[in-house]
């Protein structure tokens, strides 16, 4: 192999002894930015493939996290829509109505009112009567189902404990009926309260009332 | 020298097998990306490409307050594939497939033996419900259960959350279409049109980036707000229910309407039946029949006639007359009063207070019949009123070449015409309004999903009698309440009412019967009215006189005042003479 190296590059040496002497030494010229050359152009492949992979791999992990919150998301609306549900079961005025009934209210279709201009009662306040308290009529033709949501007896549950606990308490406090029911203080505060100089009209002396569409 | 040949044609073996390999990849390569690429890409695409529905929610009535009367809710139908289920590991626990249903139907109330035979039934299927419309809390509840054979996709369901209260006038949402009430009619502004989407996904069902692609948008639908207070109609429907019942009633109707904008606050019909279950519900109790079922009203017509008769001219309150026993309308056939009397000297406001059929007679007769056909047209009767519910009816008012004699004096106090309850109550909106009717109003308008509110379109009020003329009928109406004999029954403490009695008689296919039904309509506060009411019950049992309906009217009403924190009238009456 040496031997014909040899031989092979002395023969044009010389044939061509100008000619071979640049080449030569343009190449060993070149030899090192060439190589310089090829590394940078390796090294940009490799940092582009790099960083491709690196991009697509972000991607790929925002795919999950968006996936993952979605899940989240819906999740939240469900819990929206459970707690909607709820609140539409308890607003409702069956609800209301069997709820204040175990409570104790009653309607009392004889208010009196304060008029707020000049602090006159007007109307007659008479007392409630408990003639249909806490009673709710079926209304359909006999389909109707009569059992409350379950939320809805939860909370039934909850007012007759608390209201049964209330109960406790009020007569734990009450005082004995021979003694005076306000202390001296708060009899003058009350007495200041409802005994205005000059009666400041509120609510632009109007009784206050929903507003309807 | 040899040594070199042989690897030469190592070379070329293996220089031959490459190019070989290349071949054959190119061949299929172009087979691949040429050839079949156009299927294979179907194919590819079919196997990764999902396509989802995206669920647009229909939308909401609500009534005046915002209150959701109707509303589109998610629930989920939970099923199996029957060749897959069997038992499963959970914890290192084996789950047997009876086990696995009970606990299935412990969360969801179901039979355990149903849900086995749902899957037993053929085991060979593809498909089997389990339990349908779950709701989202259970559905959580099963997916703890982490059971691998058990799906549940999502469906969107129709709820009434108030149940029967308002179900005569939402109607009711079927399998495929509303079915009745503000459901259908307004179905354009409520409907929703659901979107689809595809996308890629991987192996581990993660949707690939980049690949979603929406193909239709969802189109949610918008809201239809009501004019009705669903807390009053609540208290309404069930005071309905109360009273109907112990009259034995067949049905019974009511409404209330505000009377300066005609804002139907209350349109009731008793019985009526739950919105979120109807399947077992009588027929005849699925509509609103305060809109689509006219009826003779019966005297609780005379306000409005003689309304238009001190319009016309032809009397006042003071007017005096003389109301006969009987009425004789042509030899043979006359007309009595109620409670049968001799000859009375009556004012216009006395006949008003004693209904006297008699008394009425005699002053209808001043009026051409022309011109009272005019009139009770004029106060809406024979034409649906401005609720332009679906299915309403527009009542009758006979055309004037068809009234004959009896018919001329009957209609003003309510036979031979037929009015549907909305009518009437809109003829005394007119009376409480100084003569104006405002057409009724029951739909406010449609809040679009992009959050525009599309009001309905107001009607034009109507002078239909003069101020004077209202204004009277209604001090009239006062001495009903206040010197009839129902006075303890009517009276509400602190308030002016006003108010007319019916009874009337139903027309059967001979004649009249003994059936009634029996109203109540009147006002408050009289001095300056501000709510009408308007009870009706058809065919009660216990009772057949008008007074039956009075109590209904009277907690209404109470009702009504307090409701609204309506100041107690101040003006004390002054109230026309009954007699002379």
């Amino acid at each position: 192999m040496t031997a014909l190296a040899h031989s092979a590059a002395r023969a044009p040496r010389a044939q061509k002894p100008r000619a071979a002497t640049p080449t030569r030494q343009r190449t060993k010229a070149n030899a090192v930015p060439k190589l310089r050359y090829i590394a940078v152009l390796l090294a940009g492949i490799f940092g582009i493939l790099g960083g491709q992979l690196l991009l697509s791999i972000a991607v790929s992990g925002g795919a999950y996290e968006i996936a993952s919150l979605k899940t989240d998301l819906r999740g939240s609306q469900q819990e929206q829509q459970i707690v909607g549900e709820e609140i539409s079961a308890l607003v409702a005025p069956d609800t209301l109505a069997t709820l204040a009934g175990s409570m104790g209210m009653v309607p009392d279709n004889n208010p009196a009112y304060i008029r707020v201009s000049d602090g006159a009662i007007v109307g007659e306040a008479l007392p409630a009567e408990a003639s249909t308290s806490g009673q709710v009529f079926a209304v359909t033709a006999g389909t109707e189902s009569l059992v409350p949501p379950r939320i809805v007896e939860d909370v039934f549950l909850t007012i007759s404990a608390a209201a049964a606990l209330e109960a406790d308490v009020v007569d734990a406090l009450a005082p004995p009926s021979d003694e005076p029911e306000f202390a001296e203080g708060s009899m003058a505060v009350v007495s200041a309260v409802s005994v205005p100089e000059t009666p400041t009209p509120r609510f632009g002396g109007s009784i206050p009332s929903p507003v309807t569409r | 020298m040899s040594h070199q040949r042989v690897s030469r044609r190592r070379m070329g073996i293996a220089l031959l097998v490459v190019f070989l390999m290349a071949g054959l990849l190119v061949t299929r390569l172009v087979d691949v990306q040429v050839v079949r690429a156009a299927e294979l890409k179907e194919q590819s695409a079919d196997i990764r490409t999902t396509s989802e529905v995206i669920w647009a929610s229909r939308g909401s009535i609500v009534d005046s307050f915002g209150n959701e009367l109707a509303t589109d809710v998610d629930r989920y139908d939970v099923s199996a594939d029957p060749r897959k289920v069997g038992e499963f590991r959970r914890d290192g626990e084996v789950i047997t497939v009876p086990a696995a249903m009970a606990e299935i139907a412990l969360i969801t109330d179901a039979n355990p033996d149903e849900l086995l035979y749902a899957v037993n039934r053929d085991r060979e299927a593809h498909f089997t419900f389990l339990v349908k419309s779950v709701s989202p809390e259970d559905r959580q509840a099963l997916r703890d259960l982490r059971n691998p054979w058990l799906q549940m996709d999502l469906v969107r369901e129709r709820t009434y959350p108030f149940g029967a209260v308002t179900a005569n006038l939402t109607g009711m949402l079927g399998t495929d279409e509303p079915l009745a009430g503000v459901e259908r009619k307004y179905d354009s502004c409520l409907q929703a049109i659901n979107g689809t989407a595809t996308y890629q996904k991987g192996a581990d069902g993660i949707r690939l980036p980049g690949t979603t692609q929406l193909v239709e948008p969802p189109i949610h639908g918008g809201d239809v707000r009501l004019t009705i207070d669903s807390d009053l109609q609540w208290y309404v429907l069930q005071t309905l229910a109360e009273h109907g019942s112990n009259l034995g009633a067949q049905y019974g109707s009511a409404m209330v309407v505000r009377v300066d904008d005609g804002h139907v606050l209350a349109a009731v019909d008793w019985p009526t039946f739950d919105p979120n279950d109807f399947s077992e519900a009588p027929i005849e109790f699925l509509g609103a029949r305060s809109l689509s079922s006219p009826y003779e009203p019966g005297s609780i017509m005379k306000s409005v006639g003689i309304a238009m008769l001190i319009d016309a001219g032809y009397t006042y309150s003071e007017d005096r007359i003389v109301a006969p026993g009987f009425y004789e309308v042509y030899p043979g056939q006359y007309i009595k009063n109620f409670l049968v009397a001799d000859n009375r000297q009556l004012t216009t406001a006395g006949v008003l207070q004693t209904s006297s059929n008699t008394g009425i007679s005699v002053l209808a007769d001043r009026m051409p019949k022309a011109e009272a056909t005019r009139y009770l047209r004029d106060f809406g009767f024979g034409e649906i009123t401005g609720i332009d519910f679906l299915g309403e009816s527009s009542g009758q008012v006979l055309p004037v070449d068809r009234v004959d004699a009896l018919t001329r004096y009957n209609q003003f106090f309510g036979q031979g015409i037929s009015v549907t309850a909305a009518q009437m109550a809109s003829s005394y909106q007119t009376l409480a309004n100084d003569g104006v009717r405002v057409p009724l109003r029951l739909v406010d308008g449609c809040m679009t999903s992009e959050g525009e509110y599309v009001p309905e379109p107001v009607g034009e009020p109507v002078q239909v009698v003069s101020a004077s003329a209202a204004q009277q009928t209604v001090r009239m109406m006062e001495t009903v309440v206040t010197q009839g004999g129902l006075r303890n029954t009517l009276e509400i403490p602190g308030y002016r009412v006003a108010a007319k009695t019916g009874t009337a008689e139903i027309a059967t296919s001979d004649g009249y019967g003994d059936d009634r039904v029996i109203s109540l309509a009147g006002m408050a506060p009289a001095e300056d009215p501000e709510y009408v009411v308007l009870v009706s019950f058809y065919k009660p049992q216990a009772s057949r006189v008008s007074s039956a309906a009075a109590p209904a009217f009277h907690e209404i009403l109470s009702h009504v005042l307090k409701h609204y924190r309506v100041a107690p009238s101040s003006e004390p009456a002054v109230l026309p003479p009954l007699t002379w």
